[in-house]
């Protein structure tokens, strides 16, 4: 059996799993081959490139298998907690309490990617009017409508306000349609006036005190509510609690990037650190089990490193890569062009910094609720992606738009001048629809050219 | 020893031979793109060879560049445009700090640093608004030729406004404004002011000077003199702008022998 890392299509992960099996692999209860994903529907799985370790396939199955650990926490008598439009902050409060599950309905935007169109969500949102003009996380109408890819939660929590204009649109519809929504409000993050009492958010932003009590206050309802599902109280001290044990899952992300972002060669594949960032939010509906993935898929990337092993050969242009993409296969397509990711800010930074500990929880989460890049001015993500790209060391930028996402048509050019102003990067913006098949050819021109123009400012 | 590059466009397929030593142009062609996409361009390259006189093993290295790079199996290696037409301008117009290329598909604005190579690039995507597909489906539109569309933009004394940032939409707009009886010069040049304006609203930032406009629009009269109003200031049209992205390959070609 061989441990050199490499990324193989799904065809020799059938030999590489059998490989794995002979050599006295252990998985969990939701382990297997990874073909059986595909054979359940997930047809985009055919044309994806994997990292070969026995700790990334434990990823995949874990992120492939969470619509049934979701029925059975239902079946356990648990209570599920649709967390939409949140990105780590209502999942840190459910999670504090013992019989509640809390999982993300705004991830069925991959769905028309992984299932390849199959399963017309899109259509049925077009259906009632959310079309094309909307994010592709419109699909998650269908996956509501359809009942086939997440149990109905028992409680629905939205963040609104300065979060996001398509999202707040989509489930306003999905509201209408008959799912109770508790709404909470995400203010605009402004600078503090002068003479204003002012706090630093996790992330080194300073934002009002004032911006802070309210986003307190509207978390003070979700906690009325949370302990109201749950027939259970969200005291203090299971939030501080709680607090902690997502900060260890955000402590093995942020030792992960900074190894597989950092190293040379790259120890681990852009697609399956994309994988992990997106876990870690809402810890794929189970938070124990999802450090545990951490920790295998940390160990094995400092072994690789340890070792000087890579999965991509050395030199590769070291690409930092802003917006996460709706078709997965394009993270695949930068490494193939000659690329690798070295840094990301995938719209959720703050859900990777640790949630202030020494606060009173409640305050503790408002102020990290607050540093939500979407909520705040694009100047401030601009000038955090900057900080990033020098951390990691990165040689080039990719904005990567979200057809229809408001967000990224509106930020964008703005995230690409202050990169290019600042640090005199090339930056190039693409556009990546759920299945980018048809545009391969020219995403692939554009990701090539700028690995061009970074091995030319290399030398010259 | 001689060089080639191939740029396999969307539209055509071009070919420039150098000699590999002096990089003087020995040889070019050209032929619209086609289905067969390979064996049009191996067609096109043997032929080249034999009107210079020339055979395979006179040829030290062969680089693809354009869309259908990676199509052309004569080539040892594949460039992306983006690098070669800023080499292949670089030789024609050392001087230049920007470049416009307008083709088939796509348009790219690309920055150059004072080495020559590229510090930065833009390409436009999803919309054919600010290529030459826009102009190509005018003259079908208007019955002319594409050769004609520069004395018509040039005749043209109001050019119309062509609003729609979308081809299929301007499209539409078009056929209203023959319905209303707008005289073709008219709307060819609205087409021109169409297209610049898209690039520059691509290009996004200032351009530094000198601009060198390239690419196969570049071939039609009126078109740089849209281009110039629009970004405000004055645009250098490359020699033989069509070819400079072969040109710009065949080069490359030459420096990968040397290294």
């Amino acid at each position: 059996m061989t441990d050199t890392p490499r990324r193989i299509t799904l065809e020799e992960w059938d030999a590489r799993y059998a490989e794995l099996r002979a050599g006295g692999l252990r998985e969990p209860a939701y382990g297997g081959p990874l073909r059986r994903h595909l054979d359940d529907g997930d047809l985009r799985l055919a044309r994806l490139l994997y990292d070969n370790s026995a700790a990334s396939l434990r990823l995949w199955n874990f992120l492939l298998t969470e619509e049934e650990r979701l029925r059975q926490a239902r079946a356990g008598g648990k209570k599920l907690v649709g967390t939409m439009k949140d990105l780590g902050t209502v999942p840190v409060m459910a999670y504090s309490l013992p019989n509640v599950v809390a999982f993300y309905p705004d991830g069925a935007w991959w769905l028309p990617c992984v299932m390849e169109m199959s399963t017309g969500m899109l259509e049925v949102a077009d259906s009632l009017g959310i079309d094309e003009a909307f994010c592709p996380v419109r699909a998650m109408l269908g996956a509501f409508l359809t009942e086939a890819h997440f149990p109905i939660p028992d409680l629905l929590t939205c963040s609104v306000g300065a979060t996001c204009d398509d999202f707040s649109a989509i489930a306003q519809r999905l509201e209408a349609l008959g799912y109770p929504i508790l709404w909470w409000e995400a203010p605009s993050r402004r600078q503090p006036d002068p003479g204003e009492a002012a706090v630093c958010l996790p992330g080194g932003f300073p934002a009002p005190q004032a911006q802070v009590d309210f986003v307190r206050s509207e978390l003070e309802r979700l906690r009325s509510a949370l302990e109201a599902l749950a027939a259970d109280r969200l005291h203090d001290g299971r939030l501080a609690e709680g607090i902690r044990a997502a900060n260890r899952v955000r402590r093995l992300l942020a030792e992960l990037r900074r190894l597989a972002y950092k190293a040379e060669p790259c120890p681990l594949p852009a697609l399956e650190m994309l994988i992990a960032e997106m876990l870690a939010i809402h810890f794929c509906s189970d938070r124990a089990e999802s450090l545990l993935v951490f920790e295998d898929l940390l160990r094995e990337t400092r072994r690789r490193v340890d070792a000087g092993q890579g999965v991509l050969p050395p030199g590769a242009a070291r690409v930092f890569w802003v917006n996460p993409v709706a078709d997965l296969r394009v993270m695949n397509l930068l490494e193939s062009c000659g690329g690798r990711i070295c840094g990301t800010e995938y719209l959720f930074c703050h859900a990777l910094d640790e949630i202030p500990e020494d606060l009173p929880p409640m305050e503790a989460l408002a102020r990290m609720a607050l540093a939500d890049p979407m909520v705040g001015p694009v100047a401030d993500r601009a000038e955090r992606i900057c900080a990033d790209i020098r951390a990691f060391g990165a040689e080039g930028v990719i904005v990567s738009r979200i057809p229809g996402a408001s967000h990224c048509a509106t930020e964008g050019a703005v995230i690409a001048d202050v990169v290019a102003s600042s640090l005199g990067l090339p930056v190039v913006e693409i556009e990546v629809p759920p299945l980018s098949d048809s545009m391969q050819p020219t995403l692939s021109t554009r990701l090539t050219a700028l690995v061009e123009v970074i091995r030319e400012g290399r030398t010259g | 020893m001689i060089c080639a590059g191939i740029d396999a466009g969307s539209r055509a397929v071009k070919i420039v031979l150098v000699d590999a030593d002096t990089l003087d142009v020995v040889g070019s062609a050209t032929a619209d793109q086609g289905i067969e996409q390979d064996a049009l361009a191996t067609r096109l390259y043997e032929k080249l060879l034999a009107d210079c006189r020339l055979d395979r093993r006179a040829v030290a290295g062969v680089v693809a560049t354009g869309y259908s790079r990676n199509a052309v199996s004569v080539a040892d290696t594949t460039i992306t445009e983006i690098t070669c037409h800023a080499c292949g301008v670089r030789h024609v117009a050392p001087e230049a700090a920007t470049v416009i290329e307008i083709g088939g598909q796509d348009s790219k604005l690309l920055r150059l640093s004072p080495n020559g190579g590229v510090r930065d690039f833009a390409m436009n995507d999803r919309c054919a608004a600010g290529t030459g597909r826009f102009l190509e489906m005018v003259a079908a539109r208007l019955g002319v030729g594409l050769e004609a569309l520069g004395d018509m933009a040039l005749r043209s004394a109001r050019p119309a406004a062509i609003s729609s940032m979308c081809v299929v939409f301007a499209e539409t707009e078009i056929i209203g404004l023959l319905a209303a009886h707008a005289p073709p010069e008219d709307i060819v040049a609205g087409v021109q002011t169409a297209i610049v304006k898209r690039v520059v609203a691509m290009a996004g930032r200032k351009l530094a000077p000198p601009v060198v406009f390239t690419g196969g629009v570049a071939l039609i009269p009126g078109m740089d003199r849209a281009l110039a109003a629009a970004i405000g200031q004055p645009v250098c049209v490359a020699p033989n702008p069509q070819l400079t992205g072969a040109l710009g390959a065949a080069i490359l070609a030459a420096r990968q022998r040397r290294e």
